[in-house]
Formats: structure tokens, C-alpha cells, sequence
């Protein structure tokens, strides 16, 4: 007899397995933003072209390629008020030291916690041989890869 | 508003379709037994009081290395086939989602009826059931550690301190259960249970930054969404207040 109550309960099962809906984080939702970093010429101040041999973020081993041309997109240590970069330029090796606060924001459950930086006043550079000559901030505030948030002299 | 309005034949078409259905299921069954004793027709038929434990949750906790968490359950007859019922209980579990570690822990108390659709056989005492529940849930959810949403992996994107990485506490969830299950006297007083639930989300307070992913005794929580589920699987020892014939 209860066999036949089974069927009831197994589409109430199918019914609630069926209600669940898959969380996939949306393409083109909120995400953590690298810092932007542009170039310009120490003495003129107008914008530079550069071309780094090669970018190394300091605790890691692998090497991010070199690049051309007026900014570079880096990403910043979400776990972590500060972020060090070794760039390689004509053979010459210059840490950039780029102290941020880190804020972690809510979305939803499937795309989880981002990330937003505010760049801290006390960003430095490093010399080893020196080919920065200064490291400035334009726009502290990392919510967007829109802005140029530091310029780096040389 | 034709369209809505056929759109509303429809559905009413399904729920009586449904019914319909329902009845033939059940019109058989009640062929089988017609044969078994009338009940006495009494307004008020206390007979008996259920109470018992669930078997899934203290296996789920020790499974997964939590603290204990358990449920109680009981049940009240009041009549011939309407019985008050409710389940308190409480919960501890360290949950690993697709972005966020976190621990929920917190107490529940359901409190609602469940209305019996078997008819027995004499002697028999099982029990084929709807119910609907009212719940409140107290609790809080820790974040343990998770994983920062990003573009770019060069870096670790995991934060396991310092950050969001906080209890959030006093958190509160209300909801309506609608329960159906089956109770079987497997030996003298002694049965076993299982009972499906259908939860519907009434309120809950939000923490700052976060979102109540789990909410012990309505469990997982999906996004832009307040309906969910639950099981739990019986066991219950009744005591009977007048003696079986």
C-alpha cells in the first residue's frame, strides 16, 4: 500500500531537486581591477612609450612578458596591503613598492567576494640601478581599469 | 490580458488536472481497505505523543569532522488524524562552496501540524503525511576563508585571514515549511520516519558584506531565490495514552 505513496514522494523529490537553480557568476559582473600604470618622460612629463623586458611580482617565480606601449594592467595581492614589482627595463632591474588598501566586497553566492585598492600615499620605488626616477599617484582609488592610477617617471 | 487570462486557465486546469490525479491514487488505496474498522468520530482524539530524534544530521556532522549536530522531533495527536508537530534543533557545519568556506552554526525551532492521509488497518498504526511548519532560525556564519573573484591568477586570490574573514553574528531567519513524509510502526511504539520539506524564506537578516548562504533548518540559501529544501529521516518512540486494542 505505501508502495504506491512512493511515487508521490518521489516527484515531490524531482520537484525539489528541480526548484534548485545552478548559480553561475554572471559574464560582465563586478570584478577586482588591476592597477593601471602609465609612463611618462621625466623631464617633458608627457607620456612615453615604454618597453619592459620583463615584470616579476616579488614571491613569485613566474615572470609576466614584457610589454609596449604607454600603460601596463598589474594586478594587485587581494590578501595583502602591499605589492612589489620587479620591471626589467634595458637590463636594468627597478622594484616598485605599491602600498594599497585593500577593501573585499560581497556580490552573491556565486561570484563571491572582489576586491577594490586605494592606492596609499607612501608608494615607493626601490633602486637597485635606477631607471624610475619617480613613482607619482593620480587617481588612488582602484574600482575601474579605466583611470591611470600611477605614473611612473624615468 | 487575454493571454494572462488563458495563462490562468491553464494553471487552473493543472492544479485541478493534479487533483484529479491525486484522488485516483488515492480512491485506490482506499479500496483495498474497506474492509478496516470505522474510526470513532471524535472531535478531540489525543492518543498519543511521538518524540524522537533525526538520524541524518548527527551522520552528516560526523562525516564531515563538525561538532554534533542533532534534531528533535515530536508529535502530538489531537485527532484522528491531525497531530501537532515540531522539530528543534541545532546545527554546526563547515560548509565549502564554490567561493566561500564558511561555518554556520545555530538553533532552530519548527512549529506547525501535520495532517495523516493513510488509513489503517487495525493495529496498524503508519502514517502518510502533509504538514506545514513555521520555523525560526537564530544563528551565526563564520567566513573561514575564500576566494577573491578576479580576472587574473598570477597571484593567490584565496584570503584565509584578516579580511572578511569575521564571525557575523545574531543572524535570524523565518520561514514556512511545507512537509510531507511517511511514519512507519516498524516495532511496538517504535517508528521510523522520512519527511521531504519544501522551504519558503519569509525574512532574514542580512550581515554587513556578506549574505546568509546557509541558514540552519532551512540549509542552503541560492541567490535571488527564498525557496529551498530539507529531509530528515526518523527515529521516534511513542507513548501511548490509551492502550491499543
Amino acid at each position: 500500500m505505501i508502495k504506491r505513496y512512493h511515487n508521490i514522494l518521489f516527484l515531490f523529490v524531482i520537484i525539489i531537486l528541480g526548484c534548485e537553480k545552478d548559480d553561475i557568476c554572471i559574464e560582465g559582473s563586478e570584478n577586482t581591477s588591476r592597477i593601471t600604470i602609465g609612463f611618462i618622460d621625466y623631464n617633458s612629463k608627457g607620456p612615453k612609450s615604454i618597453s619592459l623586458e620583463s615584470i616579476r611580482g616579488i614571491g613569485l617565480d613566474s615572470v609576466i612578458e614584457g610589454i609596449d606601449g604607454n600603460d601596463l594592467k598589474l594586478p594587485l595581492i587581494a590578501s595583502s596591503n602591499k605589492t612589489e614589482y620587479i620591471l626589467e627595463y634595458n637590463k636594468v632591474l627597478d622594484t616598485v613598492t605599491i602600498h594599497h588598501q585593500t577593501i573585499h566586497k560581497y556580490l552573491n553566492r556565486s561570484c563571491g567576494y572582489i576586491s577594490n585598492f586605494i592606492v596609499k600615499s607612501d608608494t615607493e620605488i626601490s633602486k637597485y640601478h635606477g631607471w624610475i626616477k619617480e613613482v607619482s599617484i593620480e587617481n588612488d582609488s582602484i574600482f575601474n581599469e579605466e583611470k591611470t592610477n600611477i605614473l611612473i617617471h624615468y | 490580458m487575454i493571454q494572462f487570462l488563458m495563462k490562468k486557465k491553464q494553471i487552473f486546469l493543472f492544479i485541478i488536472s493534479f487533483i484529479f490525479s491525486l484522488n485516483s491514487i488515492f480512491s485506490q488505496t482506499e479500496n483495498t481497505e474497506s474492509d478496516s474498522l470505522k474510526k470513532k468520530d471524535k472531535l478531540l482524539n489525543i492518543n498519543k505523543l511521538r518524540f524522537g530524534i533525526d538520524l541524518s544530521n548527527p551522520i552528516i556532522s560526523s562525516s564531515n569532522d563538525d561538532n554534533l549536530s542533532y534534531e528533535i522531533v515530536g508529535d502530538l495527536q489531537i485527532t484522528d488524524d491531525l497531530y501537532l508537530a515540531g522539530e528543534y534543533g541545532s546545527i554546526d557545519r563547515y560548509i565549502e562552496d564554490e567561493n566561500i568556506n564558511f561555518n554556520s552554526v545555530g538553533n532552530y525551532l519548527k512549529i506547525g501540524f501535520d495532517y495523516n492521509m493513510f488509513n489503517n488497518w487495525v493495529g496498524m498504526d503508519n502514517s502518510i503525511y502533509v504538514g506545514l511548519r513555521y520555523a525560526s532560525s537564530s544563528f551565526s556564519n563564520k567566513v573561514d576563508s575564500y576566494t577573491v573573484r578576479s580576472g587574473d591568477a598570477y597571484f593567490s586570490n584565496l584570503v584565509d585571514n584578516g579580511y572578511e574573514n569575521i564571525t557575523h553574528n545574531n543572524l535570524n531567519g523565518n520561514w514556512i515549511e511545507i512537509v510531507t513524509g511517511v511514519k512507519v510502526e516498524t516495532f511496538k511504539n517504535i517508528y521510523l520516519g522520512i519527511s521531504l520539506r519544501l522551504n519558503k524564506l519569509l525574512s532574514d537578516t542580512k550581515p554587513s558584506n556578506f549574505d546568509n548562504l546557509f541558514i540552519p533548518g532551512f540549509n542552503k540559501v541560492t541567490d535571488d531565490n527564498t525557496w529551498g529544501s530539507g529531509f530528515n529521516y526518523t527515529l521516534t518512540y511513542s507513548i501511548p495514552f490509551k492502550k491499543r486494542k
